[in-house]
């Protein structure tokens, strides 16, 4: 099957530090990749760099087969939210509107944008919030929820444009760690409906439960990749045996 | 301080009133989206239109009301040439000053209040579609203002009290009334009278400013 993510020798510097350094690698619809990698290793500049967050200074990104950048120059505006339109991302920190109910974060994008019905928009708010445990609380401002509910917000909300393909920057990391249960069963419930996934993630249990391919990033690049498996069991680099063992 | 006499100055008091209120009617309704519209342009990629606004909050937050008052009342006219078609209205050029001034004060409340949001607002409305219209719209201006709020709050109560500046370009308002009966009749009554009437307007507007807090806490 041909891949939804291809990416092509990706490079990224902010000024005269270059963070992302020839990275090349392809997802194939329905598969679930985790990134790990210690702190500064370029993992969430390479899951921005995917919607456009940040601006690749060289290399090429396709979704879809659909060029979102060439050899370092991006495709026009609107071909770029065209294509962003079928990825979600889900933020550590949330980021949820605190001026809206959760419903009206769920409904905030799809009212405005204007392509479905709002019959049609309320009733998947409904079926998503039911989805991530939290029904009853659809009227209820963010600042009444604890992290792990937020989360959960957070990913319905990325779930109500129907993407393709979700993102995760350290989805759990932000969390008390009895919190981060109900977030990570939301996600492999997602990976269990085969939702393209890419995951960076502090939780080695996690991703080697869920991943069916990790990244091991290590300064801009992807050091080492392959199965849960040989990551994990395996590991053929030093510098990845030295990060896993201090996790 | 007999009833009858504060009944007898409560009327002529109370008509001078109406000039307060109406000027801090029409300086709020038009201050506030100039305030908002001068925040944009200063924050705005045009570098000469930016620096405009920078130089005009500068220059309306560095000099005394009173003085543009003067400025716009009396200093108009006398410019050689054009000076003769600036003639107004005392009240609408007071208007005038007004709305600037505090054009440029509400302006720089809202930078302060754009200042406040977190980056990651914008992102999590860029990756869900919004233009970035759309997300100052939508995202950005409604977070500003409920941040804003206290300290609008505070400059429309600063503002009530402004108003009696009025007196100083004689344009008959409350504080004229009371100073004229003062002078009148031998009695101190007429100030107490007039402070009543001010510190029931800063009243209403606080109870206001109260309720709209309530009603935006996101809670
Ligand atoms: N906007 C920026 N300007 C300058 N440098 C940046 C910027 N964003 C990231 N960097 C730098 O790029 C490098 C990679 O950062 P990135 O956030 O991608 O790492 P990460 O692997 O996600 O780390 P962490 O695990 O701490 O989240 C770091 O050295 C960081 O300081
Ligand atoms: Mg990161």
């Amino acid at each position: 099957m041909s891949s939804i993510i291809e990416v092509k020798q990706l490079q990224k510097s902010f000024g005269s530090l270059d963070v992302l350094k020839q990275i090349t690698f392809e997802v194939k619809p329905g598969e679930v990749v985790a990134v790990i990698g210690p702190s500064g290793s370029g993992k969430s500049t390479m899951l921005r760099s995917l919607v456009h967050l940040e601006e690749i200074t060289g290399g090429s990104i396709f979704i879809h087969g659909k060029t979102l950048a060439e050899n370092g120059k991006y495709a026009g505006s609107a071909a770029i939210r065209d294509i962003t339109a079928t990825m979600g991302m889900v933020f550590q920190h949330f980021n949820l509107f605190p001026h809206l109910t959760v419903r009206g974060n769920l409904e905030l994008a799809p009212r405005t944008l204007k392509r479905e019905s709002s019959q049609v928009i309320a009733a998947r708010s409904t079926e998503l919030l039911t989805k991530v445990g939290l029904a009853d609380k659809a009227d209820v401002y963010p600042s009444m929820l604890s992290g792990g509910q937020k989360q959960r917000v957070a990913i319905a909300r990325a779930l109500m444009l129907n993407p393709d393909i979700l993102l995760f920057d350290e989805p759990t990391s932000a969390l008390d760690p009895e919190l981060t249960g109900e977030v990570l069963r939301v996600i492999r419930q997602l990976a269990e409906e085969n939702m393209t996934m890419i995951i960076v993630t502090h939780e080695m249990n996690f991703a080697r439960d869920v991943a069916d391919r990790v990244f091991f990033m290590d300064n801009g690049e992807i050091a080492e990749s392959g199965t849960p498996e040989q990551i994990f069991g395996n590991p053929q680099l030093e510098r990845t045996r030295t990060f896993l063992n201090q996790e | 301080m007999s009833i009858d006499y504060i009944i007898q100055i409560a009327g002529p008091m109370l008509e001078g009133a109406r000039t307060t209120v109406l000027l801090f009617l029409i300086v709020i309704v038009l201050s506030i989206p100039l305030g908002m519209l001068v925040t944009l342009v200063a924050k705005s990629r045009i570098k000469p239109l930016a620096w405009l606004a920078h130089t005009y909050i500068y220059v309306m937050r560095g000099t005394p009301l009173l003085l543009q008052l003067l400025f716009f009342c009396f200093g108009l006219p006398q410019i050689p040439v054009i000076g003769e078609y600036l003639v107004m209205d005392r009240f609408a050029a007071a208007a005038l000053g007004f709305i600037l001034n505090y054009g440029a004060y509400f302006a720089e409340i809202f930078r302060g209040g754009l200042l406040s949001i977190d980056k990651g607002q914008h992102e999590a409305a860029k990756v869900l579609g919004l233009s970035k219209w759309q997300t100052l719209r939508k995202v950005i201006l409604a977070q500003m203002f409920r941040v804003a709020l206290p300290a609008v709050a505070n400059e429309s109560i600063t503002l009530v009290k402004d108003t009696a500046l009025l007196y100083a370009v004689a344009v008959p308002e409350l504080l004229n009334y009371a100073k004229t009966a003062v002078n009148r009749d031998f009695t101190v009554t007429p100030f107490v009278v007039a402070g009543i009437i001010y510190l029931l307007m800063t009243l209403v507007l606080t109870l206001f400013f109260k309720l709209l807090e309530k009603r935006f806490k996101f809670e």
